[in-house]
């Protein structure tokens, strides 16, 4: 299946919006997740308190990067982890594979990561000649299908239990079914042989904590914990806007995070790693490498409006909100990371040039601002971008950039204004063309001989 | 209580029934109506599509018009224009001469219902309309100006209104400004969910604060064959 | 880590202040004993699907055990078999260090004991816990955790048995984690 780019995003979107299935589909999972959401917020009665206080702790490590970096590079070294920097994909793959044929290693289980699949870590591993395995039974069924995720927290969230019912069948030979449970523990039984054999386990991390040089991974699968306590090596990738400050703030995030995922009070299982086991004989892999990666996020700390971009903490629930998102679903937007905080990292991630439609695909409702667990405001971070797009971007501009130079000059001039409207008003018929992307669909209101200031001027 | 209208440039050209209802509305309440004829646009169009340079032209000249009037109040029919005027401090970042005067209009523009409820401490203007009818919330009002009981308030004091709340009233009718014409398959597909509720919900109008919004769900509703019929705020609150 | 720091020079947002981090280990933190909340601790377990006994001594601790695992293969975290067998057992024993009432969470330190395998790779967990060992709130347990300097090698949560929603949001209980997780709790009496 082909992978679609960010820069054909209207034309993905409007594919999305011919496919009844994947709408449906969509709508089911968004609502689902909507409701949950609310619900798990209104059942805590400080909820406001503790978006602020999220944001509040994020804004001081974001401010301090560098120097909360070394805190929690020095801990978690002191307990025996091997910590590798990583400025962009490229280095970052090429580190993690040198790892792997450094161990000998040839399979490797994964456990879902966003950040893995930023960098494409799956294909650099393949070419290096590795097994590589998704164990997160979502991440399961889209590497199976040759996909990306299409949401941030439920990858398989466009397909129906009938598709993947059909992909097992094909990838698997599992008979056809329609039992979700059996379609799951075909899925278990499958991935238990790859635990077992696996050499090298990778996977992500929700927080770095500077003050113990910890890292927490959460999940509800177990498939986290099997990955990074069976193989003798674990790799975990971390972007460096991860980290939290104090070991105690985790608090706060276990309280926000699950609840604005999928409305749950806590996720099944917390994963608490700091360094290397105590004694050979202990149980746990016996290496640990933290690869810290940068690939653009260092870019947008410069700027104080788009360094909140760095306070997420990939929850999803903007994703779930965004009427956009809501119609189109994630792979219209080319990207690992969709929706509203797609839009806005995109572009930051991988240059506004590839990424100059997401900004604009946006109503600017401000429903992902509501309900973000760490109050970043995206209406405001996609207005700035569309204004930095607007300034550097010149080709396949110069129309829009000239009708707004009219637009200003007429808006300075009552006269210029009152006349430009009226004649427009009077030919409107005339100029059906720019007005088609309305009229394909809506009606537009019957022409009023009067503006409200003639009245005005008539009626006083 | 003296008013200086702000009327929008989309009410002054393409909806002057929601001027002029605003207008006799307020001075029903009790307010003398002032109309600069020099005003134009808040600038939101080109600030909403990445132009700040010239957004920020058009909004000097908004806030030098406004601040001049002697008005206790500048009230507007559209919660993003009102939204538009509070956000001016976003284009004065650099310019503290300006970023105070910005912040001064700001403080004294208002939305519509806004202005009724939370200023002249008014809930029943004397309107009366017999029919079903529905709420739907414009985003930048209820997100940005935190506009949510208000209308709702208003229009339970309307005579012979049966008011009914759809599930989906705080949801974006899809049309965003220039997004409404430049992505307009997914505003459309956007827009189709709020219809979907306003038919079902078996009502004979819809009623929000924003002409945009109207346009968008007045639009559809027309081209779908509709009976119903989509009012502004202003517009019913002048019936009788 | 140049760019990073350049970055933030960029924005002048640095002042040159120390990090707030903690470097006092803050006093010990001791669970309440009392029994509204081992009473919260089994009513949060049910409500994520687990199963949870109060019971007063050890007899009464195996007699659960047998109840649940009578007939079945079972590994115990004293004396975990070898980890490739591991997967042909269907129950696994552990104890937990801890718990948190208000979530129904149990917190296992694998420093304290191997019970990290054993509590994950078996179908059926059983896990024994001290009621003197709940504490109230998720807030009191992390502190605890840090309370005598250095934080555990690997700690893990538990909250109910393994879970996806991942098939078109459809809750299926047992994934790759445990299906069934059952916690005894020992409140002994007086």
């Amino acid at each position: 299946m082909t992978r679609m780019s960010t820069e054909t995003f209207s034309e993905n979107a409007k594919a999305a919006l011919r496919d009844a299935q994947l709408r449906g589909a969509l709508r089911h999972a968004t609502t689902l997740f909507g409701r949950k959401r609310r619900e798990a917020a209104a059942s805590v009665s400080n909820w406001e308190e503790l978006r602020n206080e999220a944001r509040a702790i994020k804004d001081e490590v974001l401010s301090q990067l560098d120097r909360y970096l070394e805190t929690f590079v020095t801990n978690a070294e002191k307990r025996g982890a091997k910590i590798h920097w990583a400025r962009d994909a490229a280095e970052a793959n090429d580190i993690i594979c040198q790892l792997t044929l450094a161990h000998g290693a040839r399979n490797v289980v994964k456990s879902k990561s966003m950040t893995t699949e930023e960098i494409h870590l799956n294909t650099a591993l393949e070419r290096a000649g590795m097994q590589v395995v998704e164990t997160d039974l979502g991440e399961y069924i889209i590497q199976l299908a040759g996909e990306i995720p299409s949401h941030i927290i439920a990858p398989a969230i466009h397909k129906t239990k009938r598709q993947i019912a059909e992909l097992f069948t094909t990838e698997l030979g599992m008979p056809p079914t329609d039992d979700v449970n059996a379609l799951t523990s075909t899925a278990r039984a499958t991935l238990r042989q790859r635990f077992a054999a696996a050499d090298i386990g990778i996977s992500g991390v929700n927080f770095g904590i500077a003050e113990t040089g910890t890292i927490v991974i959460v999940e509800n699968e177990g498939n986290i914990r099997l990955t990074t306590s069976l193989p003798r090596t674990h790799i975990a990738v971390m972007g460096i806007e991860k980290l939290l400050p104090r070991f105690a703030d985790l608090d706060i995030f276990f309280k926000l995070l699950p609840r604005s995922a999928a409305g749950q009070a806590l996720s099944t299982y917390q994963s608490f790693i700091t360094g290397t086991k105590r004694n050979a004989s202990d149980e746990g892999p016996d290496e640990l490498h933290i690869l810290l990666l940068d690939n653009g996020r260092s870019r947008m700390l410069a700027h104080p409006v788009t360094r909140q971009s760095l306070a997420c903490i990939r929850c999803g629930a903007c994703l779930n909100a965004c009427p956009v998102y809501q119609q189109v679903g994630g792979h219209a937007y080319g990207s690992v990371y969709p929706g509203p905080i797609g839009s806005v990292i995109t572009p930051q991630l991988i240059g506004i040039q590839k990424a100059a439609q997401l900004p604009y695909a946006s109503s600017l409702c401000g429903a992902c601002r509501e309900v973000c667990p760490v109050k970043i405001d995206i209406p405001r971070l996609l207005l700035h971008l569309r204004s930095e797009i607007s300034r550097t971007q010149r080709s396949g501009r110069a129309r829009e950039r000239l009708a707004f130079k009219f637009w200003a000059f007429a808006m300075m001039r009552p006269w210029v204004y009152e006349t430009t409207a009226r004649v427009g008003r009077g030919f409107q018929r005339w100029f059906k063309s720019p007005l088609k992307a309305w009229t394909n669909a809506r009606d537009l209101r019957p022409i009023e001989a009067e503006s409200f200031r003639e009245q005005w001027r008539r009626t006083r | 209580m003296k008013v200086s209208l702000f009327i929008t440039c989309l009410v002054d050209q393409l909806w002057s029934s929601v001027g002029t209802s605003c207008v006799e509305v307020l001075r029903r309440a009790g307010c003398e109506v002032e109309f600069d004829e020099r005003q134009t646009c808040c600038g939101q169009p080109a600030f909403n599509t990445g132009y700040r340079d010239e957004a920020r032209q058009v909004a000097k000249r908004f806030i030098e018009i406004f601040e001049a009037s002697t008005a206790d109040a500048i009230v507007s029919p559209s919660g993003s224009c009102t939204a538009m005027v509070h956000h001016f401090p976003e284009l004065f970042g650099e310019d503290p001469q300006w970023l105070e005067r910005a912040r001064s209009v700001g403080s004294r523009t208002y939305e519509f219902s806004s202005f009724l409820i939370r200023v002249l401490k008014v809930e029943d203007v004397g309107a009366t309309w017999n029919g079903r009818l529905t709420w739907h919330d414009a985003c930048h009002g209820l997100r940005d100006l935190n506009i949510k009981s208000e209308p709702r308030r208003l229009i339970r004091n309307v005579r012979g209104a049966e008011f009914v709340e759809i599930e989906n009233a705080e949801s974006c009718c899809g049309f965003g400004g220039t997004f409404s014409v430049k992505y307009p398959e997914i505003s459309v597909a956007i827009l189709d969910q709020k219809i979907e509720a306003i038919e079902r919900a078996g009502v004979e109008a819809v009623v929000s604060g924003d002409a945009s919004c109207l346009m968008q769900i007045g639009g559809r509703l027309s081209r779908k064959g509709s009976g119903i019929r989509v009012m502004h705020l202003a517009e019913l609150l002048n019936h009788r | 880590m140049r760019s990073i720091r350049a970055h933030l020079a960029a924005s002048a947002l640095h002042d040159g202040r120390e990090p707030r981090i903690n470097t006092n280990p803050c006093k010990s933190v001791f669970p309440s004993a009392d029994a509204s909340v081992v009473e919260e601790f089994k009513r949060n377990v049910e409500a994520v699907d687990g199963h949870c006994f109060i019971v007063h001594n050890d007899a009464e601790v195996g007699e659960v055990v047998k109840r649940i695992a009578e007939g079945k293969r079972i590994a115990v975290s004293s004396e975990p078999p070898p980890t490739k067998d591991l997967f042909d057992f269907d129950v696994g024993i552990t104890t937990a260090q801890a718990a948190i009432a208000e979530t129904g969470t149990l917190v296992l330190d694998s420093a304290a004991e191997r019970n990290r395998l054993v509590s994950l790779v078996p179908p059926i967990h059983i896990a024994i816990l001290d009621a003197s060992r709940i504490y109230a709130t998720l807030g009191e347990t992390l502190e605890a955790l840090q309370a005598g300097g250095e934080v555990s090698p690997a700690i893990t949560f538990i909250t109910g048995p393994s879970r996806t929603a991942d098939i078109e949001l459809t809750l299926t209980i047992g994934v790759h984690g445990p299906q069934e997780l059952y916690v005894i709790v020992i409140q002994s009496n007086g």
